[in-house]
């Protein structure tokens, strides 16, 4: 029990730590990596429900839960950590544009993360008992990697469930439209039921009129 | 009847899915006889096998997964020569997007990783580069209007 005691005190820590993305765009007291985590093991249980796609919801909420449980000693990493220029203030016009790389970068940025984010979990969990670490690290491949249809369902969810955020510290600063998370998702999102979701926040975020006077 | 959805794979990603599922047909096959090789107990050699060893349930529903894959897969081919210049599944394009160089490689939606690259072809992006040839500009539809300038297309020929 003292093993668990401890791990649920690690894990609390996270209700504690700012997602790096907001803290980039200068969001005063922005959400945190476990507000996040709330938010998209919501959306993932609501939209993943529907019948005929026939997840295992226990899995799904699972892999939503844990997903980030790396974070808490790798950091939030994000992909502009790589071009962040010295000066703080030319932060939130990087998020104007999603940031591109060549494929060889693209894979080292990806490998580095994914070995910091691993080594991070097998900390984490290292004391738990075999069964429990066993199950906690292989969601979090399954996460990482895609490996079963709720791994790539979650990963999407997770993905969408940043965009609405961005959308509503969008309106809420009235300031920068933080394109980035806009276009990274067109990129991203494949899922039809996410898709649609995506819809609606189109409909909700750029009313017709707003498009209008913009253009 | 509903419509049964195809699976598009490249070569790789095809035996990776046949790979996969001789590995997990073999697991399942020891953990029913109680005999588990020893190299299933090693949690750095098969990381992603790890939850397929506790779970039988859950190693059951995956086999059924790939073998439902397997069946409704469709390999990507190289287009003929003459269509090489169009981009299609399998494709790996260059393309300049707000004022920057990105590479795509289009692929099913099982493949696609776009953190390296691998864009899925069910994606806005992805569907909408279809189709499209060298020095076409094409327009995601979305609020945000972001154009794509097709600079290059290749295609691996292995």
């Amino acid at each position: 029990m003292k093993e668990l005691l401890n791990f649920f005190i690690e894990i609390g820590k996270l209700k504690k730590i700012p997602r790096t993305g907001w803290l980039l765009i200068g969001v005063k007291n922005p959400e945190t990596i476990a507000a996040h985590t709330f938010h998209e093991t919501i959306m993932a249980w609501i939209l993943g429900k529907e019948k005929r796609r026939n997840f295992n919801i226990e899995r799904i909420l699972k892999i939503a839960l844990i997903h980030d449980l790396c974070e808490l000693y790798a950091g939030d990493m994000t992909p502009y950590d790589e071009i962040l220029p010295k000066n703080k203030k030319e932060w939130p016009e990087l998020f104007d544009k999603w940031p591109r790389f060549s494929k060889i970068k693209k894979r080292k940025i990806t490998k580095e993360k994914h070995k910091k984010e691993w080594q991070s979990l097998v900390k984490l969990t290292a004391k738990l008992s075999p069964k429990l670490r066993k199950e906690i690290r292989s969601l979090w491949l399954d996460y990482e990697m895609g490996l079963t249809k709720e791994g790539r369902f979650v990963k999407q969810a997770g993905r969408l469930t940043t965009l609405l955020q961005a959308l509503e510290y969008g309106k809420e600063s009235k300031g920068r439209p933080y394109k980035s998370w806009w276009t990274g998702s067109e990129e991203i999102i494949d899922d039809p039921l996410l898709l649609k979701l995506m819809k609606a926040m189109e409909k909700k975020f750029y009313p017709i009129e707003k498009l209008k006077k913009r253009n | 009847m509903t419509k049964e959805k195809k699976f598009y794979l490249t070569k790789e990603g095809l035996e990776r899915i046949k790979r996969e599922c001789k590995d997990l047909r073999d697991l399942k096959f020891f953990k029913t006889k109680g005999e588990m090789p020893k190299i299933w107990h090693s949690e750095d050699l098969n990381p992603e096998y790890l939850s397929f060893q506790e779970d039988l349930s859950f190693l059951e529903t995956r086999i059924a997964e790939l073998e439902y894959i397997f069946k409704n897969a469709e390999l990507i081919k190289v287009p003929p020569k003459e269509k090489q210049n169009i981009i299609n599944l399998g494709a790996q394009v260059i393309v300049r997007v707000d004022d920057q160089t990105d590479e795509f490689e289009i692929v099913g939606t099982l493949e696609a990783n776009p953190a390296i690259g691998k864009i899925s072809n069910e994606s806005p992006v992805g569907k909408i580069l279809l189709g499209h040839k060298v020095g076409d500009e094409v327009i995601v539809s979305s609020p945000i209007m972001t154009t794509y300038k097709i600079k290059k297309i290749k295609y691996n020929i292995s």
